[in-house]
Order: C-alpha cells, then sequence, then structure tokens
C-alpha cells in the first residue's frame, strides 16, 4: 500500500494507526472499506481474517486506550466509527457487493431501484401473501414457507451477483448494471425476511 | 551507595489518585468496587452489607438521609423517602404512569419534560436524588479503603437504556462530584468479570434481571477482546414488578376481609409492598413462603402462605417477557441456542427457582452464577474501570447500541440512519436541504427505536440547525453527522457543504439537562458541598492526629531516655493538647492542633531517625553503605 506512520514512519498495516508504535493516524478522506481493514477489493473475503483484523484494529484505536485528553479521544472515536463502519459492511454479503458495485463506478442504490423482471412478478405474489400474515398477525404453516422460500431465493441472487463480480469487473465495467438489479432484488429480500422475522418473534410473544 | 528507607513516624497515606472505582448504580441498590491486589474486590465496610440501597429519604429537617437508614424510613414517611429513582432518570411523566400509580410520591414535570419528585414542596429531578446515593456509595468505599476513594468512576447502566437515560447517568455523576470515565453496559460489566473468571473463549449470554430492569446480551470472547453480538431487554421489568404480583393478590384478599380502606395510606402499602418483597425472597429457598402484614393502628394481623407453584403462575407472564427478549437478542446475533457456550446469569432477581428454571430449558444448559449475581456488575465496572486508567490493556469492550436511530421523515415515518446493534462508536451522515429560499434553519426530530412511525419511538428530541447562508431552495446541503460514542451517547454535528465554506452549523438539542441546568444544580449543592467537604476536612484532620498520637504513644519511651528536658515537656503537653482536640469538630481548630503536635514531635523524629539509622548502619562498613 505504501503508506507510513506519520509518527515514526514504518510502514502502515492498516491505515488507521500504526501497529509498531500505536500512533493513531490523523482523519483523512474516508477510505473504501476494504483499504480501511487491509484487503484488495473484490466480492470473495475470508471471514476469519476479517474478524481478526477487527480484533486487532480495535485494540489500536478504541478510545478506551486514548482517553488521556480530549483531542486523542475524539480522534480515536471518529477512527473507531469509520472502522466499525467498513466492518459492518464488509460482512454482509450483500452490503459487500453494494460497496463493490459503487466503488467500480456503477450505478448506486438511490439513482437505479429497478429489479429483474421475472422477479417483480413473484414480488407481486409474495406481497399479498405478506399482506395476509401483516393483518393475521400469526405465524403460519403457509408464511413459514414464504420465509423458506424467500431464504432460498437470497441464496440464490447473491450466487448471481458473485458470479458477475468476482473475478473483480473493471471500472464502468458492464456487468456492473444487471449486479445493481440483482442487489435490488437482494434487498427487497432482506426487508421481507426481516418482517417475517419481527413477526415470527412478535407471534410466538402472543 | 543505596538509600535506607526509615519509616519512622507513621506518615498518613496521600489519598489514592490513580486509580478509579467501579460503580454499580442500581434500581434497588448499589455498590463499588475496586482493582486491588491483582483482581477486582467489592468494597465493603467490615460489619455492614457491601450493598447500598438507593434510597434517599428527607427528614422534615436537615440533610438527606440516604442508604439503609433511609429504607428504615419507608414505612414511616412514605412520602419523603424515594426509592426505584432510576425507574425516572431520563423519563418524561407519560413514560413512568404506571410506575407513579403504584408509588407514593408527588411527581410533576419541568417545561421541557423532565420529570421531578416531590418532597416537603421541594422538587428533585432524579439525577440530584441518583447523585446523593452516589456520593452515599463514595463515602462507603472511602470508608472501606481507610482513604478518600477515588473520584474517577465506571458507572453501569443497563444496557437497553436509551440516550436520555445514559446522559442522564452522567449528570448524576457529575452532580455527585465524581468523574465519569465511561458509562458501561451492565450485561458487559458482569462478562468481563465472568470472563476473568471462568471463559477466554466462546459466546456467551449474559441474563440481566435487576430490581427494576432487564437486559440479555450475547457476547463474543475472544483474544480479550468482548464483542457484543446484540442485546434487548425491557426497562420496565425487574425484581420490583415481581413483588407487586404478590401486592396485587394480597390488596384483593385484604380488600376483601377488611375492606379496602385499610390500605389506604401510603405507610400502610409501603408495608405491604416490603412485606411481599420479604415472601418473594422466602420462596426463593423455600417451597412455602409468607406475607406477613402487621398494621398496629389499623389492628391488622394479615398472613398468607404462599407455596412456590402458586408464585410461580403469578409471575409466569413476567418471566415470559423476558424469555421474548432473549428469543429477540438471539435472532439478531443469528444464532441458535445450540451455539451458545455458556449462559450467565446476573441480578438478584435471577435467583428466583423459576427464572432459572426457564433461562436453563431455552438454552439448554445450566446456568452459571458462581460470581455473587448481586456484586458481578460492580466488579466488572471496576475491571473495566483498571483498564480505563491506563493499567490493562490486554482486555477491550466492543459493545453496541441497543436502539436503532433515525430521524422523523415528513409523512411521520422513521427514515433508520444507525441500526440497533451496530457496533459502537458508530457514525452515520445524513443529507437535508431547505424547502424554501433564503431558509437559514432546519428543524428535525431524532428518535431511537425499532417502530416504523416516529411517533411510537423514544424521542431523543428536536434539533436545530441554524447559520444555514441564504440561498434558493433545494441548494443547500448539510450533512449532519450522527454519532454514537463508545458509551452509548449520540452527539450531532453539522455541516452546509455545498455553499464550499463548510460552515459549521449549531445544534440545539431540545431535552434532557442543558450545561446550564447542570451547573445550576452544582452551583446549588455547592451550598452543601461545602458544608461536606468541611466535614469531611475534619474527620480527615480527626484520623490524622489520632495516628501520630498513637506513633508517639508507641515511642514515649524511647523520648523519655533520649530527649532534653524541654523537648520531652513540650511533646508531653502536646500530646495531651492532641487527644483533646481529636474530639473537635472544627476543621480549622483541627488543622491548628494538628501543626502544633507535628511542631512538637520533630525532635522525636530526628532522634528516632538517629537510633533506627544506627541499626541499619551496624554491621555495615562505610565502603558497603
Amino acid at each position: 500500500m505504501g503508506a507510513r506512520c506519520t509518527s515514526c514512519g514504518a510502514a502502515l498495516e492498516l491505515p488507521c494507526a500504526c501497529k509498531a508504535c500505536g500512533a493513531l493516524q490523523p482523519l483523512a478522506t474516508e477510505r473504501d472499506p476494504w483499504t480501511e481493514l487491509g484487503f484488495e477489493p473484490g466480492f470473495d473475503l475470508d471471514e476469519a481474517l476479517l474478524k481478526k483484523r477487527l480484533l486487532s484494529a480495535s485494540r489500536l484505536v478504541h478510545p478506551d486506550f486514548h482517553g488521556a485528553d480530549a483531542a486523542s479521544r475524539a480522534l480515536a472515536e471518529a477512527l473507531s466509527a469509520r472502522l466499525n463502519r467498513a466492518h459492518a459492511i464488509l460482512a454482509d454479503e450483500a452490503r459487500r457487493a453494494d460497496a463493490l458495485v459503487v466503488l467500480l463506478g456503477g450505478p448506486d442504490e438511490s439513482t437505479s431501484r429497478e429489479m429483474p423482471r421475472e422477479f417483480l412478478l413473484e414480488v407481486l405474489e409474495w406481497n399479498e401473501v405478506l399482506e395476509e400474515a401483516r393483518q393475521a398477525h400469526s405465524w403460519s404453516a403457509t408464511v413459514e414457507s414464504l420465509r423458506d422460500e424467500l431464504a432460498v431465493r437470497r441464496h440464490g441472487v447473491l450466487a448471481d451477483v458473485r458470479a458477475l463480480l468476482a473475478p473483480t469487473p473493471a471500472r464502468g465495467d458492464g456487468r456492473l448494471q444487471p449486479a445493481r438489479a440483482k442487489l435490488n432484488a437482494a434487498r427487497y429480500l432482506d426487508r421481507a425476511l426481516g418482517e417475517l422475522e419481527a413477526l415470527r418473534l412478535s407471534a410466538t410473544r402472543s | 551507595m543505596g538509600y535506607i528507607e526509615l519509616n519512622v513516624l507513621n506518615q498518613p497515606v496521600a489519598p489514592q489518585q490513580q486509580g478509579a472505582l467501579g460503580i454499580d448504580l442500581g434500581t434497588t441498590h448499589s455498590l463499588a468496587a475496586i482493582w486491588k491486589d491483582g483482581r477486582p474486590q467489592v468494597l465493603r465496610v467490615e460489619g455492614e452489607s457491601a450493598l447500598v440501597p438507593s434510597v434517599v429519604h428527607f427528614p422534615r429537617k436537615g440533610a438527606p438521609v440516604v442508604g439503609q437508614a433511609a429504607r428504615e424510613q419507608a414505612i414511616a414517611a412514605p412520602k419523603d423517602t424515594l426509592f426505584s429513582i432510576k425507574r425516572f432518570m431520563g423519563r418524561g411523566l407519560g413514560d413512568v404512569q404506571q410506575e407513579l400509580a403504584t408509588l407514593p410520591y408527588a411527581a410533576s414535570e419541568t417545561e421541557r419534560g423532565l420529570i421531578q419528585l416531590e418532597v416537603h414542596g421541594r422538587k428533585y429531578t432524579p439525577e440530584q436524588l441518583s447523585a446523593l446515593v452516589l456520593r452515599k456509595v463514595h463515602e462507603t468505599a472511602s470508608r472501606a479503603l481507610g482513604e478518600t476513594a477515588p473520584t474517577r468512576v465506571v458507572v453501569t447502566v443497563p444496557a437497553y437504556f436509551d440516550d436520555t437515560q445514559r446522559q442522564a447517568t452522567r449528570d448524576a455523576a457529575r452532580l455527585a462530584g465524581l468523574e465519569v470515565l465511561r458509562i458501561v453496559n451492565e450485561p458487559t460489566a458482569a462478562s468481563l468479570a465472568y470472563g476473568l473468571d471462568q471463559r477466554d473463549k466462546g459466546v456467551v449470554v449474559v441474563y440481566d434481571l435487576g430490581g427494576g430492569t432487564f437486559d440479555v446480551t450475547v457476547l463474543s470472547i475472544e483474544e480479550g477482546v468482548f464483542r457484543v453480538l446484540s442485546t434487548a431487554g425491557d426497562t420496565h421489568l425487574g425484581g420490583d414488578d415481581f413483588d407487586a404480583a404478590l401486592v396485587t393478590l394480597a390488596r384483593t384478599e385484604i380488600a376483601a376481609a377488611h375492606g379496602a380502606e385499610v390500605l389506604a395510606d401510603a405507610g400502610c402499602q409501603q408495608a405491604l409492598r416490603l412485606a411481599c418483597e420479604r415472601c418473594k425472597i422466602e420462596l426463593s429457598s423455600a417451597p412455602r413462603g409468607e406475607i406477613h402484614l402487621v398494621i398496629p393502628e389499623r389492628r391488622l394481623a394479615w398472613r398468607r402462605e404462599v407455596s412456590r407453584e402458586e408464585f410461580e403462575a403469578l409471575v409466569a407472564p413476567l418471566v415470559e417477557r423476558s424469555m421474548a427478549a432473549c428469543r429477540q437478542a438471539m435472532s439478531d446475533a443469528k444464532l441458535a441456542p445450540e451455539r451458545i457456550d455458556e449462559v450467565v446469569l446476573v441480578g438478584g432477581s435471577s435467583r428466583i427457582p423459576a427464572v432459572r428454571a426457564r433461562v436453563a430449558a431455552f438454552f439448554g444448559r445450566k446456568p452459571h452464577s458462581e460470581l455473587n449475581p448481586d456484586e458481578v456488575v460492580a466488579l466488572g465496572a471496576a475491571v473495566q474501570a483498571h483498564i480505563l486508567v491506563g493499567c490493562k490493556r490486554d482486555i477491550l469492550l466492543l459493545d453496541v447500541t441497543p436502539l436503532s436511530l433515525g430521524v422523523e421523515t415528513m409523512g411521520g415515518a422513521v427514515s433508520k440512519i444507525i441500526q440497533r446493534n451496530s457496533t459502537v462508536p458508530c457514525s452515520a451522515t445524513e443529507g437535508f436541504t431547505t424547502y424554501a429560499d433564503d431558509q437559514t434553519g432546519i428543524d428535525f426530530h431524532i428518535v431511537q427505536g425499532e417502530r416504523e412511525l416516529a411517533a411510537d419511538c423514544r424521542s431523543l428530541g428536536r434539533f436545530k440547525l441554524r447559520g444555514i447562508p441564504p440561498m434558493p431552495a433545494g441548494m443547500a446541503k448539510v450533512g449532519v453527522r450522527f454519532h454514537i460514542d463508545a458509551d452509548g451517547v449520540l452527539t450531532v454535528t453539522a455541516k452546509e457543504e455545498g455553499s464550499g465554506a463548510s460552515a459549521s452549523i449549531d445544534v440545539q438539542p431540545m431535552h434532557g439537562l442543558t450545561d446550564a441546568e447542570v451547573e445550576g444544580m452544582l452551583a446549588s449543592s455547592f451550598e452543601h458541598a461545602k458544608d461536606d467537604f468541611e466535614a469531611r476536612r475534619a474527620a480527615d484532620l480527626a484520623t490524622e492526629i489520632g495516628t501520630m498520637v498513637h506513633a508517639v504513644e508507641k515511642n514515649l519511651n524511647a523520648a523519655r531516655a533520649g530527649l532534653d528536658k524541654e523537648s520531652l515537656l513540650d511533646l508531653e503537653e502536646a500530646l495531651a493538647r492532641a487527644k483533646a482536640a481529636a474530639r473537635e469538630r472544627d476543621a480549622r481548630a483541627l488543622q491548628k492542633a494538628r501543626d502544633e503536635f507535628e511542631r512538637a514531635s520533630l525532635p522525636l523524629a530526628a532522634l528516632l531517625m538517629n537510633n533506627v539509622a544506627q541499626k541499619a548502619l551496624m554491621g555495615r562498613s562505610l565502603d558497603e553503605v
């Protein structure tokens, strides 16, 4: 990467702090999540390594270890917030893919809301079942099988995204548009699954 | 050449400035702990309980009474004895209607929507009352340590406390004259105490059922990092509610047998509450308990046996509420119960057998309670305090924000900015723009919670942005950064980016105590503080004089043998005066007495130093020294 510690000049493994001398690095423009955690941008990621890096980076930048003065603490807070955000994005496949599409110059969620055609037809059917479930406020066999179906579909959609984004395409590549469409579908599925889970939990309560 | 250490007269030890306390500020009890001799230890005065009841009593005249002495006034003076204060921290009147219905004291609201409790016509905020409890805890800690306890503290809060509740806790500590290093979530603190003791890797669930609040936290412990995966809870569920279930049963039966008026007054209600609490505690170790209520003035002596089965049926809905939160936390962590390695029970009410059984059944394993469930939170806070004063770098807490943070949109819905269970510190930026030409301000409403409508969430208040440079509608690009810090507290900053000027926008929160209000309270508490300070100084000086007297008396024979006549007489007179002065209360008089005594002891000190030096040097040649 080439970045060096502003305090001791050692090569930086991670941009937020120096492992050699412990110095917090100054706050620069926000980096993409891969750079923040020392990875090459891409869809595939070693999750065990990601966790290890989060833990060791946290030990360097967490405000609990920089409470000596207000300025250090404030810097530590800002660096930790960035680190945690980067980790949250990389730890979730869909968010990771979304960040990758944007990083490669592809459309982001607000500019392109389209979903694959055939998917839209299924969405209409699913919405009907969801609406019934909302009204009944209960967990039935129908709703459970909808949940299972959506979970399987999500898995499939993300496999499709992976096929489009791995190996990592070039900037502006034509595959970024369909990848965005698939990610919009994944987002719908995540929302629906989230709602179903909330319904399941509240139904168990009563 | 080395220096031989001489300890001649016992010198008073300087107050411990280096350390920090861990304080569990509980709904029913509070206590302090400190890291000492390589481990966290609860600070206990010999012969007393370590637990300080979180109760404040205001007598008709004189200073407020805090702790056990206050608790004892609950029946005789129910309107003047305030308890469960934690339930009111950071709350508005509307939030606590249910609680207030069962409590004997009057409450009102300030214009900013803060709750105040009224005693003897004076109003007190929960922050002021909690500050009194914290002072008492600090004072107890000092007595346990034998010197002034550190004023730097880590204070714990329920994991499910929202932003206003956390700020109220910070304000209370500030009012008590304490420097808050960190606010730590109770289950996370408990896991710290437990982690040191038992396990260094795994997924742990902490089930924390306290006096007034319930939290369940799922954590991953790995390489010394305690990382919270999810947390859920209920800030209106605790041991108090288990008591209330028995109270309801008793009231119905007493009213039927003796008429409702017999329990009309506040004193009787308190007596009943305490009798039910005793019965609940009995049932934790015996299959039958008894509610025994005696009110001589009403010629009432009522006994009601309660079996464990009956109690369990009564409280089953409460236990189920806690299990609902467990399911939520597990769902958010995306883990099935089988993936959990250990379950830890925290909080006095976790001793209830029905609770233990239900938790064991849900997680499919026996929960741990080797550490005293009343003390484990304070112990964990002490560990964190030790870390923060720089003494321990191999342990780190990574906690989460328990509630989603959002902004109210035009239609009254919530636009979520930060998801619940996001690791803190965390930040998110949201863009706002103006809807009218030359609009220089924007108002927005921030809420915490999971509901779709802002009205159903917890309001953190309205924020005003001011100082936007005038420009056509829709052109201003105001970036608002929401930052939740390691304590779980929100800060909002804003910048107008479109104009290129990057002007920093002024953000006014319209809730909680403003800095001015806290200063005001501090100023009025300074009235008492000055008296307190004088009283403590007097106490410290009296102790110091006592120590010096003891040291001199121990060495009187040496003095008589070695001092010249004049110095000896001087010393003996000073000794007699010092012993008399030690009974004084005035700090100035005590200071004078102490200084005089010290001056008179100097010849003896010199004499003893020579003696000791001679003994130490005996047997050594000059070359060796």
